[in-house]
């Protein structure tokens, strides 16, 4: 009987499963080969990074992927070198008045854009007088509002050409701050043809997202993007300066960065940005993979609710008004424990706002508060905080003392807030520590300025900063209370006075001694406590691309830092060493030299994979369901026959 | 079947549906912050006048009902789902269809490819009750059954991707690369499909497995099992004519279910292998609380889940002739 079952069914089974068995086994091998070679294939960049690529439009960048996506399209009217130096970007020379309040910027007769059209002072102009409007505006800023200030800092007031190839600036105050505006010049063709609500706003009727393909002067535009998931970059074939190396350049971004570090182990990725620090300790010690810890260009802070309870403010106790009892909890903190604990040793404990990464402008603090719990009580005990029957800490008003620490849920601090929390116990001060999403925590911050009530003790975040120290500094003036970007309520005339003496110093020794006295004052405000500059971790694989180097060379990664100096310096590690092309020297004039013309895109599609695809996939599906169904209708044919 | 029946069915789809919208709406509305603050984040230079503005314009200055639930529904019904903070106000019904293409055709081959592999071993199993084979299969099954999908995907591109280099680790196919002609682009997409193709097929091949299984087990024992055999029919027959229809009636709730994850797809086999498709969207929106994103695809969720669950009922109409009264 057995054998019968085995006689009768098998052939046919095999009779139905042989074109999909022997289809199956055609294929495999196919599978497993294909993609290996790349042959006559562009020789592309592939970067990975943990950020979204959110976005083409430059106005509404917020992110580092943000940043590098629109600089490595755009050229800045002055661009940075590997140094962080000035260096030619849209213009070529630029120059300055005696008086300091004119700039004169001379840009190439023949440089184009990447659709061939001519790139002259029209588009700075426009550019710049964009900025001016959305300025003078109701609304004040333009898409996300991280642009503009550029200017305004450097004190833009007017803007004109005299001819096609001369920019002339003029700024309310002597200011050398004008070639540091990180504000990319656009074509006036393309993006004039859009009001600025088009460009500016989310919402808008017929808003310019700036889609593929870009129109830009970098020496990459992009090509071809699916949102949230990759941007592909051609060599611009108008790019004034010598080619770069790479034929492509392809940003993808990654939920998860084990996959990410997966990538670049087995090759499919050249650079990721910002890997674990357990990840990033694995890579160091693995062949071809060459790993860059660069300094941070910001820092993770702790922020005080200094208003208190008062006037609107809604703190938990008074005693956070009070500089003296913040100035005790800065003695109880632990910034290298935290540094070594918590970051695995990749980053620098805290001090200052200005981060060492600004090796120029940063100063140590006159007065550190160096970690010692005895110190603390002592402090505490001066300032008249008593502790209770029950060894807490009582505040003026006889209320024992605890206080709310959080953060929000885009970021993991909970492992900070943990060792606060036990640091704080042995001051008889008492931590509630959660975590609180963030769209919440933008409202809970606000203080009656800008249309909140300020319920909270303490938080945790962090800022980010530029090539020059002035967004740093511009948190903590008085007029950014209101903007809730000042978020601890810092408000200090003389720092004000400062903000604007360094802003027209046009002489560097002046204006780091302006700046030096701006840190002092603000950390003996004891409004933040800077708990750490944690480190950005980068990793590069070295078989398909050499010549990476660090922007700065001792201290920074050798991408995702400003311009794009890093991606002109790579060379093909497989090509006979050859003088190929490097950083972007200043000055230099169009080379003329024949480009490779823009790679063509490929067989997709643009916006993911193609038609043909997807329908050969619901055509398996079809194929199935239907082989599902004959196969249950022949059961039931064989049951009625019964 | 009953046009009775289908009727009802379908309208108690429709009521489903119905509360879903509502549910949508006040869900989204009792998170926490508002956004317009979650919108323009932390801009420096953003007044109080701006934000005011910016409720406005979003309609957040009405009152909830029944201004802005009038207006969400009403905009819902006409397929407008709103627009995404995230994506820079691109329409939310775009986002989701660029990425719903890569997560049908990921799990419905998944399930299609699990459904064939697992009812099969677990009939198998079944009807070798006792046997090695039972106990391997059965074995098997539990593992996979009990594996998380992260676990195995990673630890497939470990052996398979990042190891033996046979296939990518991550993604759709390679971005700009360029394909002599659609078979090239075809194999390419095969070959990225492999590995989370092969991480849903197991995850779910255990579940079906087992199911049909005990399933198999059940209606051995049963009457009509002994007649059909009695009738001299051989086992072949009695497995596919008579035990397999009945047996299959628990799977097909679980494969129901499963359908709708065909669209929701399972978060964490695309994150893993970075698949473009709607589970990644969901971890995204997540992180950047993009709400409104969220919530179109909650909806789209809930819906398909429901419409999977009205096919199951029709399944089970036409399996069972006792449902249908």
């Amino acid at each position: 009987m057995r054998s019968s079952i085995a006689a009768a069914a098998r052939p046919r089974l095999a009779a139905h499963g042989r074109p999909l068995l022997a289809a199956m086994l055609l294929l495999a091998p196919t599978l497993l080969v294909a993609g290996g070679a790349r042959g006559q294939e562009p020789l592309v960049l592939n970067v990975g990074t943990d950020q979204k690529l959110e976005t083409l439009n430059p106005w509404f960048s917020v992110t580092y992927a943000d940043y590098e996506i629109f600089q490595v399209q755009y050229e800045l009217l002055v661009g940075f070198d590997n140094n962080l130096q000035p260096t030619a970007g849209f213009a070529e020379e630029w120059s300055s008045s005696a008086d300091g309040l004119t700039h004169t910027f001379t840009m190439r007769a023949d440089m184009n854009w990447s659709d061939g059209q001519p790139a002259t002072c029209a588009d700075a102009e426009f550019t710049y007088q964009f900025v001016l409007d959305a300025v003078a505006s109701d609304a004040g800023y333009v898409g996300s509002g991280y642009l503009e200030p550029y200017l305004t800092n450097a004190g833009l007031e007017s803007v004109s050409c005299t001819d096609p190839q001369t920019f002339v600036v003029v700024t309310e105050f002597p200011t050398t701050l004008i070639t540091q505006a990180f504000v990319p010049i656009l074509p006036e063709h393309i993006w004039g043809e859009f009001t600025p609500e088009e460009i500016g706003n989310l919402d808008a009727e017929g808003e310019f997202p700036n889609e593929p393909p870009v129109v830009g002067s970098g020496p990459y535009v992009a090509v071809e993007w699916e949102e949230g998931v990759f941007i592909r970059m051609a060599r611009n074939p108008e790019y004034w300066g010598p080619p770069g190396v790479p034929d492509e350049i392809i940003f993808e971004t990654f939920a998860d960065t084990g996959t990410m570090v997966e990538a670049l182990r087995d090759g499919a990725l050249d650079y990721v940005r910002g890997t674990g620090a357990d990840q990033f300790d694995a890579l160091a010690t693995t062949p071809n993979i060459r790993v860059a810890e660069g300094y941070a260009n910001g820092y993770t802070y702790l922020s005080f609710n200094t208003r208190g309870n008062t006037d609107g403010y809604n703190a938990s106790t008074s005693a956070l008004a009070d500089e003296a009892f913040r100035d005790a909890l800065g003695f109880a903190i632990d910034r290298q424990t935290l540094v070594d604990r918590v970051l695995n040793g990749y980053g620098v404990a805290g001090s200052t706002h200005v981060p060492p990464y600004h090796a120029n402008w940063h100063v140590a603090p006159e007065r550190p508060r160096n970690f010692s719990i005895a110190e603390a009580n002592t402090r505490l005990d001066a300032a008249g905080y008593e502790r209770g029957s029950d060894g807490n800490r009582l505040d003026a008003e006889g209320k024992p003392i605890t206080l709310r620490l959080t953060w929000p849920d885009s970021e993991d601090h909970s492992a900070d807030a943990q060792f606060i929390e036990g640091w704080f116990a042995e001051l008889g001060i008492g931590v509630d520590a959660f975590q609180t999403e963030e769209g919440q925590l933008y409202t809970d911050l606000a203080g009656p300025e800008s249309g909140g009530d300020a319920d909270w003790d303490f938080y945790m975040w962090g800022w980010g900063g530029d090539p020059d120290p002035m967004s740093l500094l511009s948190f903590f003036t008085s007029d950014q209370i209101e903007s809730a970007i000042n978020d601890c309520f810092y408000s200090d005339p003389r720092y004000d006075e400062l903000f604007a003496l360094q802003q027209r110093a046009t002489d560097v020794a002046t204006r780091k001694q302006y700046i030096a006295e701006m840190q002092q004052l603000f950390y003996d405000a004891a409004c933040y406590h800077v708990l750490y500059y944690d480190s950005e971790l980068h990793a590069s694989r070295t078989d398909e691309f050499t010549g990476w180097v660090n922007q700065p060379p001792e201290t920074g990664t050798p991408l995702f830092g400003f311009g794009y100096s890093g991606y002109m310096a790579l060379q093909d590690a497989s090509a006979v060493p050859t003088p190929g092309p490097t950083v972007v020297a200043t000055g230099a004039p169009a080379s003329g030299a024949p480009s490779p013309g823009p790679t063509t895109p490929g067989g997709s599609d643009a916006g993911g994979v193609s038609t043909p695809i997807l329908v050969g996939g619901a055509i398996a599906l079809l194929v199935a369901v239907v082989g599902l169904i004959l196969w249950r209708r022949r059961g039931a044919a064989d049951q009625e026959e019964e | 079947m009953g046009v009775r029946y289908i009727a009802s069915r379908f309208v108690t789809a429709g009521v489903t549906i119905g509360l879903i919208v509502v549910l949508n709406f006040v869900l989204f509305r009792m998170m926490p912050g508002s956004p317009e603050r979650l919108l323009l984040g932390r801009m420096p230079g953003v007044s109080a006048n701006v934000l005011e503005t910016t409720r406005e314009r979003w309609g957040l200055d009405k009152p909830l009902f029944p201004d802005q639930f009038v207006a969400y529904v009403s905009s819902t019904l006409q397929g407008d789902l709103g627009f995404s903070y995230a994506a820079r106000g691109r329409p939310v019904t775009d986002v989701i269809a660029q990425r719903i293409g890569p997560t049908v055709l990921l799990f419905g081959l998944g399930e299609v490819v699990a459904i064939f592999l697992g009812l099969a071993l677990g009939a198998w199993s079944g009807w070798k009750r006792g046997g090695l084979i039972d106990h391997v299969g059965n074995g098997v099954s539990l593992i996979l059954y009990s594996t998380p999908y992260f676990l195995l995907g990673m630890g497939l591109m470990i052996v398979f991707a990042t190891g033996l280099g046979w296939f990518p680790t991550y993604g759709m196919r390679d971005v700009g690369r360029v394909y002599p002609g659609q078979l090239e682009e075809l194999i390419d997409m095969a070959r990225h499909l492999a590995l989370p193709l092969a991480t849903v097929s197991l995850g779910l091949i255990g579940q079906y497995a087992i199911v049909m299984r005990s399933s198999i087990v059940e209606t051995l024992s049963e009457d009509y099992i002994t007649t059909a055999r009695a009738k001299g029919l051989n086992d072949g027959r009695v497995l596919r004519s008579h035990a397999l229809p009945n047996a299959m009636l628990p799977t097909v709730t679980l494969i129901a279910i499963n359908l709708g994850y065909v669209v929701a797809g399972a978060i964490t086999v695309e994150v893993v292998f970075n698949w473009p498709g709607l589970g990644t969207l969901t971890v995204d929106a997540l992180a950047s609380r993009d709400y409104p994103v969220l919530q179109g695809v909650f909806l789209l969720l809930s819906v398909a889940v429901v419409l999977a669950n009205l096919l199951a009922d029709l399944a089970y109409g036409l399996l069972d002739p006792r449902v249908r009264r």
